[in-house]
């Protein structure tokens, strides 16, 4: 399915497949670094090489991922880093003549850029000048022609400097480059490029907040640029997929909106159809933001409890194409409630998720939710329970199992009470009052409609005639529900619905 | 036909002439007593054109009784005909016209309204007879109709009498449509116009003209000469002039069999052994192939008539000649056979090829072999499938496929020859015919296709598309064919290719590859737009994937995708496979005929019998359980999977005795009372006993997977049933019971409490259920809630409308309503409608997704 692989960094993946060295045979297996490669630019691919050379241990030979470094930035213009790789490679003391007279090129070119743009950087930096800016490109362009003498090659030259900076490794002037860039030029596709450029100093300087913006601008050109190409569509989508994973698990504030993102219908569709391993990154995702305050807020909880229902269809519906010990414990827990398995996968993605450039820091916390997760199934599913056996089910001594079965008692809303001479839980699972089920469907209904109403009235007369259909033909439908027959066809007609939004993207050619 | 022409001639000029003489009112006085004969003849020719119309294309030369009667014996017997086709339908023409003469004498306008009308229907085949102009005493005619109708009008302005308003309004609607006419042939109108008696007469010449021919065609007529003489060629005609078959003469006499073409008379057999034998004297390649191409082309013409097939005999010399055609071809590049290439003018002398020029012949070998194919495939509708006639005709396809083959090769050769700019379309029909023989078999069967056909094929040819180093390998072939399509054809042909990938797939198991791709060609959504013929293999791919899944397992998945063609009991019709009897239909003969013409061949059909046995088994093994949990709540009932199951079941449920299961449809029902009892064994061992199951590859292990899914489903029946008359239950107990292993009853069981199927809970030290008591609702409870759910639904729809309305504008409503919205919205709401819809996941959706938009349409659109 994943024959649309994007050729960005294609041409790096050679020895990658071939060169994984990591500490154990499970997380060697379940790498997913000849994955990610592809769709990352190759600086960002940079990271995840070190990483992966720091987990390596001291007795094993490193000399793959050096060279597999060196192949990856020989393209750059950072001939001092490259020229240290390759003295490294092939055991010289000193780097190679050709890097210093490289550096010299380079060290001239960016002197030539810097005097280019000079006028413009000013003119950008210059509060006045700033001041008189509009949000419309071409009367700011007009203007800057006019009172400064600025012509359109100095603005391109602006994003071929922002471009070498980038490509020198000098990501915070990048940035700033196209910035600057982006507010004067109007060749769209040009800008489009630079939002990526950007996104990606972004996330090397780590400025996090901005990349989040970036990513949004370029969710909306894919939107809205794109959307008669759908391969091209799918292919920009698993890139940003990629690269959005460096914000999506290094700041917190941002995991909220992409897990959303990942699960809006365009995204999930494209994990489906191309890149089926991201479901690793948003099952660790969604099972640890349990752990998120404010979780207890039961609109929260509402939407945790959504989140895994999507998630644990989304990992079945996957299970023949993509399967790693962290969605193959979703799936034990979820879908055959095996217990046991799904113990014996959690040990394993414990050991994946340390091992994983982008999940390591989850790691912990995706084993305390992934019991609590276990615990909390267990629970429901039981009404006495050995404590013995389920610490031993969550992975815990007894002692441990214990103190967390208070703890869960305690934290949670369950019913439970321990009988410390049998060495066993009784859960009380008191079946849910019809009375309480049937205010808790209609609490809201007053304030909604009211809402509602009033939403009405200040929408205007317009509105309201399509409101009344709206009422009608859901009336209607509740009427049709009870024929049988009539029953049928709401049915397929939310299969319809259901179909119909499941575009598949990827299927262009 | 001159003779007779000048015989009306006269006539029509005294007629009018004494018209003059007499004056109106004499007319009137003669239209009386003639009128009834008119009236009686005008009605006869109503009678006649209207059963023309139906009868299709010979309907114009019916029009006289006689002549019609001859023309229908006149198919087998031509010995008896006396007059040309031409002839006859000058003939016709002149009747119509003395009709409208006899008519205008009386100034019955309505009759000559009518009369003008026929005779504007009979102009089509006349004036093709005659290059394309109008027969001359047709525009005669035409004239001076249009004369007199000015006079006839002018006078009636005049005049201060009324006319008969029929009559009136007849005139009034001639004269509209011959001024319309008229235009048209405004130049010979002018002519006859201005000197009558010239135009008249050169008609004459013309006329003439063509007559020479019929001799010939007399000579053709006596094959006893034919046969005697094989080394002389020399034969004596009819007309004393001596025939010469020599290589010289052959274009000629190609000339003359081109040109009776589609004519009536022509012994087309008779054509063929000329044909034949000038393919033996041809000397030059160039002759050769246009002798083939026009002897293929009249075997082909042999059987157009709808209802006809190819002889065994004729066909395979056919597909000979095509072999032939297609090997001089191969051996001289420089000749092509194109589509929309020059014809050689002059049939005289040979044309003369320039070396290193590319010389291009008229002509499609792709159609010719497509024809061929299409011939077969008609041939095997009609045989009985379960004789050895069909199996001996089968045969044949081997040779057919090599055909293909061939010519795929060959339209490749012309594609890559970038000078003749040859177009895609032909490689993409060729390559669509190959597919389309090669996607349903199994794989030994086209490896062994394939390995004769290459080893007939000449070793030094082969496809840039299917290398021969490619091998054999069906998969491999399907997966190239289909793939070369994607990238060069579109439309109907791409789908088409599509469809046949997954059919392939789906036949070799590859489910989740074929629903896949069935999923993202969006092809449920277009199909209603596509021919039956599609649609049909549309349906029939779904039946295979959905096949598939139930050799996968996948219970669910394969209930899904064979609802729709299973569900409706038109199965026959949907997959082509038979006709419907049924009881009210309103199908016309028309109908009926195109249905059986889209038939499938018996080799290619899918067993109906194993699909229906699949089906009941699916819908068997979601079905009971579903119907034991219903039987609790009330709300569940509603819920129905399978409306065709649940329609037998409570068939056989109302019997009174019901006897040891006979058929298919006998075992699953009976196992189906046998599993909603909890006696899961015997279930399994009515489903077993099903002979069917052979027919699967690998029966023993679907058996298996049988067992172990009655078994599950058997457990969840029981549960679901007799919950209410227990307090504890023992997991071992159960186990024993249904045969399963503990840890799996515990799984089962603990997913039905997770789901809330169940109102239970597990006590894991003493492993055992413990049921909860008091759970069961009242109707009005249950009511209640049912009513919240919908009011909550309809809130949310709301809510939605004026989302959609407002675009997001209005800010304090989305905060407010959102919030409340979306969290109930993917949550509880919607998940009860689904219940298993929910889990069931892409499976569900997808398989949803399968709704067969052919469905409908298959039938509709007959």
């Amino acid at each position: 399915m994943a024959d649309a692989q994007p050729p960005s960094a294609g041409d790096m993946t050679n020895g990658a497949s071939t060169n994984d060295h990591t500490t154990t045979e499970a997380s060697k297996e379940y790498n997913l670094l000849p994955h990610l490669i592809p769709n990352l630019d190759r600086h960002l691919v940079f990271p995840l090489l070190n990483f992966q050379e720091e987990e390596t241990p001291e007795d094993e030979d490193t000399t793959d991922i050096t060279q597999l470094k060196y192949s990856l930035l020989k393209q750059t213009n950072m001939s001092d880093f490259v020229g240290d790789l390759y003295a490294q490679l092939n055991n010289l003391s000193e780097r190679p003549q050709e890097y210093a007279q490289k550096r010299e090129e380079v060290l001239a070119k960016r002197e030539q850029y810097e005097q280019e743009t000079e006028k413009l950087q000013n003119l950008l930096g210059d509060a006045d000048v700033v001041g008189n800016l509009r949000s419309d490109k071409e009367s700011n362009m007009k203007y800057l022609t006019e009172n400064h003498g600025v012509t359109r090659e100095m603005v391109e030259q602006l994003y071929e400097f922002g471009q070498f900076q980038y490509s020198c490794g000098d990501y915070h002037s990048a940035a700033e480059l196209l910035y600057q860039y982006r507010i004067l030029s109007t060749d769209n596709d040009r800008v489009n490029a630079a939002t990526w450029g950007k996104l990606a100093s972004d996330i090397l300087t780590t400025n996090w907040e901005s990349a989040m913006e970036e990513v949004v601008k370029l969710k909306d050109a894919i939107d809205s640029r794109l959307f008669n190409n759908t391969l091209a569509q799918l292919q920009h989508r698993t890139w940003l997929i990629h690269w959005s994973l460096f914000p999506f698990f290094n700041h917190e504030p941002a995991r909220e909106a992409l897990t959303e993102m990942f699960f809006s219908q365009p995204y999930i569709n494209t994990i489906q159809t191309s890149c089926p391993w991201i479901l690793r990154y948003l099952t660790a995702a969604v099972v640890t933001n349990r752990n998120r305050p404010g979780s207890k807020n039961n609109f929260f909880y509402n939407n945790y409890q959504k989140q895994l229902k999507d998630l644990v269809r989304i990992v079945r519906q996957e299970q023949y194409e993509y399967n790693d010990p962290v969605t193959a414990f979703v799936k034990a827990l979820y879908v055959d409630f095996d217990f046991e398995e799904a113990q014996k996968r959690l040990s394993e993605a414990d050991e994946i998720l340390r091992s994983d450039f982008f999940l390591v820091a989850t790691a912990d916390s995706f084993l305390d939710a992934a019991r609590h997760l276990i615990s909390e199934s267990y629970c429901k599913i039981h009404q006495r329970i050995d404590i013995k056996d389920l610490s031993k089910r969550l992975g815990l001594s007894d002692d441990e199992g214990e103190k967390w079965i208070v703890n869960l008692i305690r934290d949670t809303r369950v019913d439970a009470k321990i009988d410390y001479k049998a060495g066993t839980v009784i859960m009380n699972h008191p079946p849910m009052s019809v009375y309480q089920q049937v205010i808790e469907r209609t609490k809201g209904g007053f304030f909604r409609t009211q809402v509602l109403s009033a939403a009405k009235r200040t929408v205007g007369f317009a509105a309201a005639p399509g409101a009344l259909k709206g009422f009608r033909r859901e009336g209607a439908e509740g009427a049709g529900g009870k024929a049988s027959g009539g029953g049928r066809k709401v049915w397929a007609e939310r299969r319809t619905e259901q179909k119909e939004e499941s575009v598949w993207a990827g299927w262009g050619a | 036909m001159s003779r007779f022409f000048h015989g009306s001639d006269s006539s029509s000029d005294s007629s009018s002439e004494e018209e003059e003489l007499y004056g109106e009112e004499a007319a009137a006085n003669k239209a009386e007593d003639s009128s009834s004969e008119d009236d009686s003849d005008a009605e006869d020719d109503d009678d006649d054109s209207s059963s023309d119309e139906e009868g299709g294309k010979s309907g114009a030369n019916r029009f006289l009784r006689e002549v019609s009667d001859e023309s229908d014996e006149s198919d087998e017997e031509k010995v008896t005909v006396v007059k040309s086709a031409k002839d006859k339908r000058f003939d016709e023409l002149e009747g119509t016209i003395r009709l409208i003469e006899n008519a205008q004498k009386i100034s019955d306008w309505t009759a000559i309204n009518e009369q003008y009308d026929r005779m504007n229907r009979q102009l089509p085949t006349l004036q093709r007879a005659l290059d394309g102009k109008a027969p001359k005493m047709y525009i005669k005619t035409v004239a001076e109709l249009e004369t007199q109708v000015m006079e006839a009008f002018e006078k009636q302005k005049v005049t201060p009498k009324k006319m008969n308003p029929i009559a009136q309004k007849g005139m009034n609607a001639l004269r509209q449509k011959i001024r319309k006419n008229n235009k048209e042939y405004h130049d010979d109108v002018e002519a006859f116009r201005k000197d009558s008696e010239e135009f008249m007469k050169e008609d004459v010449v013309e006329d003439t003209a063509p007559a020479p021919k019929k001799p010939k065609k007399k000579l053709l007529d006596n094959d006893n000469t034919l046969e005697g003489d094989d080394d002389g060629f020399t034969m004596v005609g009819a007309g004393g002039k001596a025939m010469i078959y020599t290589a010289e003469s052959i274009l000629k006499h190609l000339k003359s069999i081109v040109e009776s073409r589609g004519r009536k008379n022509t012994d087309r057999l008779e054509q063929i052994r000329i044909m034949e034998r000038l393919f033996d004297v041809a000397i030059t390649d160039y002759q050769r192939v246009r002798v083939s191409l026009t002897l293929i082309a009249t075997r082909f013409d042999l059987t157009s008539g709808t209802g006809s097939q190819m002889a065994q005999e004729q066909w395979k010399l056919a597909q000979q000649e095509i072999g032939q055609l297609l090997s001089i071809l191969e051996s001289n590049p420089e000749m092509v056979v194109i589509e929309g290439a020059e014809e050689w003018e002059d049939d005289d002398k040979l044309p003369t090829m320039t070396a290193g020029e590319i010389f291009k012949i008229p002509g499609s070998v792709v159609s010719f072999v497509e024809r061929l194919d299409d011939e077969l495939t008609r041939v095997l509708q009609h045989i009985d499938p379960h004789t050895a006639e069909y199996v001996e005709r089968l045969q044949d396809e081997g040779s057919l496929y090599t055909n293909i083959v061939r010519s795929m090769l060959y339209a490749e050769r012309l594609k890559a020859n970038t000078k003749l700019e040859a177009s895609q379309d032909n490689i993409n029909r060729v390559v669509m015919r190959r597919l389309e023989h090669v996607y349903f078999k199994p794989a030994q069967v086209v490896t062994i296709l394939e390995e004769n056909t290459w080893k007939v094929i000449p070793s030094e040819l082969d496809s840039k598309i299917t290398p021969r180093s490619q091998g054999t390998e069906v998969t491999k072939i399907v997966q190239t064919l289909a793939g070369y399509l994607f990238q060069n054809a579109g439309g109907i042909i791409l789908s088409r290719a599509m469809l046949c990938q997954i059919y392939h797939l789906a036949l070799h198991d590859h489910y989740y590859q074929a629903r896949d791709m069935m999923l993202m060609s969006h092809l449920q959504e277009t199909v209603q737009n596509f021919d039956v013929n599609t649609q049909i293999l549309f349906n029939r791919t779904l039946t295979q994937v959905g096949l598939c899944a139930f050799r996968a397992g996948l219970v669910y998945e394969c209930q899904t995708a064979l609802q729709d063609i299973c569900g409706s009991q038109r199965q026959k019709e949907l997959l082509a496979q038979g006709l419907q009897i049924q009881r009210y239909s309103q199908i016309t003969p028309e109908q009926e005929r195109l249905e059986r013409q889209r038939q499938l061949p018996f080799h290619m059909h899918i067993n109906l019998e194993l699909l229906e046995c699949v089906y009941l088994t699916c819908s068997m093994l979601l079905e009971i359980p579903t119907l034991a949990q219903a039987g609790s709540s009330p709300d569940l009932k509603k819920r129905v999977i399978s409306k065709s199951y649940r329609r037998m079941l409570e068939y056989h449920e109302r019997q009174i005795f019901t006897g040891p299961p006979e058929n298919t449809r006998d075992h699953v029902m009976q196992a189906s009372k046998a599993l909603a009892a909890g006696e899961w064994k015997k279930s399994a061992e009515f489903i077993t006993s099903i002979k069917i199951w052979d027919l699967l590859p690998g029966s023993a292990e679907i058996k298996q997977m049988l067992e172990s899914q009655i078994q599950e489903e058997g457990l969840r029946t029981y549960l679901f049933t007799y919950a209410p008359f227990y307090d504890t239950l023992s997991v071992s107990n159960l186990a024993g019971m249904f045969d399963l292993p503990e840890s799996k009853v515990t799984a089962l069981i603990s997913k039905m409490i997770h789901h809330e199927e169940l109102a239970a809970a597990l006590d894991q030290v003493n492993s055992a259920i413990i049921f909860r008591k008091g759970v069961e609702l009242s109707r009005l409870q249950s009511l209640a809630l049912t009513m919240s759910d919908k009011a909550q639904g309809l809130i949310e729809s709301n809510e939605r409308v004026l989302e959609q309305r407002t675009a997001g504008t209005n800010n304090a409503f989305e905060r407010q309503g959102g919030r409340g919205g979306r969290g109930g919205r993917g949550g509880r709401g919607r998940g009860d409608g689904r219940g298993r819809g929910a889990f069931g996941g892409r499976g569900g959706g997808r398989g949803g997704a399968f709704t067969g938009g052919a469905l409908g349409n298959a039938i509709s659109a007959q």
